[in-house]
């Protein structure tokens, strides 16, 4: 347990990248929140700040998904509008809630199969989507409007025992991940063929009989999915369909691995971590709302933060 | 199926391939029985690696067909391969670095627990019997990234001799390890052979061929050469199978006469402790530096080109007194001055290795102009280069790095000889080059000294150096202690030059 510890603070010797240094920064973050603000440690602000994090945090687990192949999906934040468009429209919810999932997964197959098969950069391949989506979003819904199932909306304003409902949503999501990543053949092969992609070896995985285009469409479904959720999610906050309320989560997203000590050559990454730098990243909007910083400052706040922290961990220190 | 002996476990039958319109297997049969150990020989670039990976399922073969028991197996993907009991230890080190030695044992055929998740304690425990097989005591658990070359070495050997593989083969198993560790793998071989599973060998090492294998197939430029039995044929006769020349052929004729002095080094010292000394390089002259390794060596050739700072000492180039080179710019200085540098690790720090073949040639020369320059393809510098080489590239546009190691080694050397330089500071000039190869480039060197340049060279093999140089300066603790013509040098007299005089000082 020490031992697992302690890797999160020196990559040498594991494969989770820095996923200390986010930790820290959170308890870090939180402690002087609390002890500093009046705000922050009431019961509203935490369910708020909760409700808030949940959809980065969710998104930010599909993306680590594909990152972890040396991939990136730009086209998350498109899912999301989409998915609340979706769930917006007129239609039971024993319909619609499966048809999200159900074209969410298709949304991914086809970024993963443009990009193992017509061989397009990740990043070519799902900017299209992007773009592609945000049309047929604006299509279906060009301004904000529409009402979500009421299913939905409880499921994400509600709260069970005192403990808010979001919570649920990200234990669901972290449990599958990490039953996935983990626990799975899956989630093994994503590893070596990112770690056969960041060394240079990109054929080691698949001498070792790995189907390695298979795996990585199943890593972009896999990010859609969670994409989706984190929409079906969204949707029920705001309870209607908006074309841009995903606008730049996938940025975000990349962001949250990125500080949680994911690195974008792939293999190197961890489900904790990702986990910790969206809580960071929604801690850090929390306490500065509370503190009245400008949403500009804010921006620049984050992109600085970003860069220390992904500046600590160059790949040569992993030594892989 | 029988001929007399046992009959064949795999048989791959007039297998053909090309790569674009290079061909690297014509017509090449080989047939491995079960329990024997079954040597692949040929030089670099003779088509042993992909004869190997073609049994692999890595390249599909163009012609031929492979039998297995006489059945004909379709081999599209290594997955197939494997199913088909074919494992492989392949040349370069394919471990994935940040998977664990357990993870990657048993990477594409993880043993399952029932809900579906991994069985990681069974594959901790049958990794620690599998490295315990070849001597080794190693954490499953820890990261392949944190091994050394050597257990990264046995961990894939471990990795490819699998319970249900009736065919192992081993691609060069042995670059990395020592005399005592190739005999804790030959003793796993052995073991291997009694099981009565058919394993390929290949390896440049003469003894471990006689000592472990029991047939050997030779190929040579992609072609079939022969199969023979171990115990008919000597190392040399294997060698002349491969090369297909005597190896008194591979050195050139020595300088008949020299010229001016072109590099002189006078109260030369490499660092502040060693003694200084002087070294004259004159034109037409192939100077060895020999030695032990390590003595110093490195630090002579280097200081030439900005890449060490001597302690004190002053260089003359034809004639003319220059300050040594300052690391910043000692390279671009010198080569306009006439002195192209080719270092050791022609990977490394010698070729842009995603670059093409001409790229490679021609840099040197867009080097010389002003950085925006419009860089010309210069295709006849390409061409002139490539024929007066004998570079074996597919195409101009080919990377460099598909190319085998003496190919590579010549195309940096074509780097210096494109820009016309005057002398030549050359570091090991043919390491992991085949001999074919090697003669090639010894003669290579020897034209252009013979048309009045003059080269500067190390090499850890001493062999190399008495043949190819003129004359040797000996090396040790980091100056010269004394110079020998290399018709007269013995690897014994060097060595004796090299501690004789340390030893009487000490």
């Amino acid at each position: 347990m020490t031992q697992w510890f302690k890797s999160g603070f020196s990559a040498r010797r594991s494969r989770q990248g820095l996923w200390g240094v986010p930790m820290v920064i959170a308890v870090v973050l939180a402690v002087v929140l609390a002890f500093g603000t009046d705000q922050f440690a009431t019961r509203e602000n935490l369910f708020n700040l909760i409700a808030q994090a949940m959809p980065l945090l969710i998104a930010a687990i599909g993306q680590l998904f594909v990152i972890l192949v040396g991939g990136l999906d730009l086209s998350v934040g498109s899912v999301i509008s989409f998915s609340t468009a979706i769930l917006s429209l007129d239609g039971p919810a024993a319909v619609l809630i499966p048809a999200v999932f159900v074209l969410a997964g298709l949304v991914g197959l086809i970024n993963g199969l443009v990009i193992t098969r017509l061989n397009v950069h990740p990043i070519i391949a799902t900017l299209a989507m992007q773009y592609i989506l945000l049309g047929i979003t604006r299509i279906l819904r060009p301004v904000s409007g529409g009402t979500v199932p009421d299913i939905v909306i409880a499921a994400v304003q509600g709260s069970m025992l005192g403990v808010p409902l979001p919570l649920f949503w990200g234990l669901i999501a972290a449990g599958l991940a990490a039953k996935v990543l983990y626990g799975s053949r899956f989630g093994l092969h994503l590893f070596g063929i990112g770690g056969g992609v960041a060394a240079g070896m990109e054929e080691a995985a698949r001498t070792y009989g790995i189907r390695v285009g298979r795996n990585i469409v199943l890593a972009y479904v896999a990010c859609a999915l969670f994409a989706a959720l984190a929409g079906a999610f969204l949707a029920g906050r705001i309870v209607s369909g908006d074309p841009n309320v995903g606008l730049l989560f996938e940025l975000d997203a990349i962001t949250a691995a990125a500080i949680g000590g994911t690195q974008l050559s792939g293999g190197v990454g961890s489900l904790h971590g990702t986990v910790l730098g969206a809580i960071v990243l929604a801690l850090l909007a929390n306490g500065m709302n509370l503190a009245n910083v400008s949403p500009f400052v804010q921006t620049a706040i984050k992109g600085g933060l970003l860069l220390a922290i992904v500046g600590l961990q160059s790949r040569k220190k992993m030594g892989l | 199926m029988f001929d007399g002996e046992t009959a064949c476990l795999i048989e791959m039958q007039s297998i053909s391939k090309a790569f674009g319109s290079s061909r690297v297997l014509r017509d090449v049969t080989l047939r491995l029985r079960p329990g024997s150990v079954h040597a692949l020989m040929g030089e670099n670039g003779a088509g042993k690696s992909t004869l190997m990976k073609i049994l692999a399922g890595v390249h599909r073969s163009d012609e031929g067909r492979i039998l297995k028991d006489g059945n004909p197996l379709h081999l599209p993907s290594p997955r197939e391969a494997l199913a088909a009991g074919i494992s492989t230890v392949f040349q370069e080190l394919s471990l994935l670095p940040n998977l664990t030695i357990a993870e990657n044992m048993f990477l594409g055929r993880e043993p399952l627990l029932r809900g579906g998740g991994l069985d990681r304690k069974r594959m901790r425990a049958e990794t620690v019997a599998a490295l315990a097989e070849l001597d080794l005591r190693l954490d499953p658990d820890q990261l392949v990234s944190t091994l050394t070359i050597a257990e990264r070495q046995f961990v894939e050997i471990a990795h490819g001799i699998k319970a249900d593989a009736s065919v192992l083969i081993l691609d060069e198993p042995t670059a990395a390890l020592n005399a005592a560790d190739v005999e804790v793998l030959n003793r796993s071989i052995r073991r291997l052979r009694a099981e009565g599973r058919a394993i390929v060998y290949i390896s440049h090492r003469m003894d471990e061929i006689f000592s472990i294998c029991d047939e050997v197939t030779v190929l040579k430029d992609g072609q079939y050469v022969g199969t023979r039995a171990i115990r008919d044929v000597t190392p040399d006769g294997l060698i002349a199978m491969m090369v297909g020349r005597e190896l008194s052929d591979l050195f050139p004729a020595r300088a008949a006469s020299l010229g001016k002095p072109v590099l002189e080094l006078s109260g030369f010292r490499t660092t502040p402790k060693a003694r200084a000394f002087d070294l004259t390089l004159h034109q037409g002259e192939i100077l060895g530096l020999a030695g032990l390794e390590g003595q110093g060596q490195q630090r002579i050739m280097r200081a030439l080109i900005g890449r060490h700072t001597p302690a004190g000492g002053t260089l003359r180039l034809h004639g003319q007194a220059l300050k040594f080179p300052s690391a910043a710019r000692g390279i671009r200085a010198m080569a306009r001055l006439g002195l192209g540098f080719v270092p050791e690790d022609r990977k490394e720090e010698g070729l842009m290795l995603g670059l093409s073949v001409a790229a490679n040639l021609v840099i040197g020369l867009h080097a010389e102009k002003p950085a925006f320059t419009p860089a010309r393809s210069l295709k006849a510098v390409v061409q002139r280069m490539t024929d007066a080489l004998h570079i074996k590239t597919a195409s101009p546009t080919t990377p460099v790095a598909s190319l085998s190691g003496g190919n590579q080694q010549k195309v940096l050397l074509g780097r210096y000889l494109a820009r016309e330089v005057k002398v030549l500071v050359i570091e090991e000039p043919t390491r992991g080059v085949d001999i074919g190869a090697k003669s090639e480039i010894y003669g290579l060197l020897r034209d252009f000294a013979q048309a009045g340049g003059a080269v500067l060279v190390t090499s850890r093999e001493t062999v190399e150096l008495i043949g190819l140089c003129d004359r040797l300066a000996v090396v040790h603790g980091d100056t010269v202690m004394t110079e020998l013509p290399a018709n007269q040098a013995t690897e014994h007299s060097i060595l004796a030059a090299a501690l004789t005089v340390e030893g009487g000082a000490a």
